[in-house]
């Protein structure tokens, strides 16, 4: 696969995804992680910012099985609720290539699906190694 | 509680198996093999099965609860995946977080995280802010 280049950034994604968080959703994740199931944890939207990063990046040719998580970070403007439905829009944020690996950050904005208002955002960096020699 | 600058808190430790691991990735939707199959990890060049560093990033953010308050609430996380957690099969892997706060500002507080699993650091610049 040849490397990408800098005219990546600025890229926009919109899933089409609905991202609802059911009562079921959360609780499985809270379970998994020991924590109480009424309170959304801090990292729950790493369900859907994943996914949209699954769905955009190989389709700009990133090889999904050649990823690691770099860096990861949340900005939350209220709490997470049940029955939130959120759109998102990602977009590449950053891009650079280092010894044949490629860091890419991927910003996805979480807004409610009816107002539009924000709720929170999300920075993935995934580094895609190169193939081995 | 008060949050003073500086104050540090004591350490918490969580302990990671082959179930949690199979339990998040139900839960997360992140069905990647190197966090299941052992055959698998091997194949790519991986010392065994390691944690997804989102699971070791939660329980970060559990850590931190337990010493904030699990009601308060978190404004912005960040974190880096510096080292993989490595998961034998029926072992109990533990991960040690302890952290201090760093910034104290209007009900807003910073707390400064750290996570070592047998003693090799496996977070980086960790960093919590919630309205306290």
């Amino acid at each position: 696969m040849s490397l990408h280049g800098p005219e990546l950034v600025g890229r926009r994604f919109s899933s089409s995804h609905r991202n609802h968080i059911t009562a079921e959703a959360l609780a499985a994740f809270a379970r998994a992680i020991g924590a109480r199931a009424d309170l959304a944890p801090p990292t729950f939207l790493i369900t859907f910012s994943v996914r949209a990063a699954e769905e955009f990046l190989p389709s700009l040719g990133f090889d999904w099985s050649r990823v690691v998580h770099g860096e990861q970070r949340f900005k939350h403007y209220r709490n997470l609720k049940v029955e939130d439905v959120l759109s998102s829009v990602s977009e590449i944020e950053s891009y650079k290539s280092m010894a044949g690996n490629e860091f890419v950050t991927v910003r996805t904005d979480f807004a409610e699906s009816e107002s539009g208002d924000l709720v929170s955002s999300t920075w993935s960096t995934l580094v895609f190694r190169g193939a081995p020699a | 509680m008060s949050f003073d600058i500086g104050h540090e808190f004591n350490k918490a430790t969580f302990f990671v198996n082959r179930d949690k691991l199979r339990a998040y990735a139900d839960a997360s939707g992140d069905q990647n093999p190197i966090h299941q199959d052992e055959d698998f990890a091997k194949s790519v060049g991986l010392p065994n099965v390691i944690a997804h560093g989102m699971y070791t990033m939660a329980l970060a953010g559990e850590a931190v609860r337990s010493w904030i308050g699990d009601d308060k609430s978190i404004i912005e996380f960040s974190t880096r995946f510096t080292k993989p957690v490595v998961v034998p099969e029926n072992q109990e892997v533990p991960i040690e977080f302890t952290g201090k706060i760093v910034e104290v500002n209007h009900g807003e507080i910073a707390v400064e995280v750290s996570a070592l699993c047998e003693g090799i650091k496996v977070l980086g610049q960790t960093r919590v802010r919630a309205w306290v």
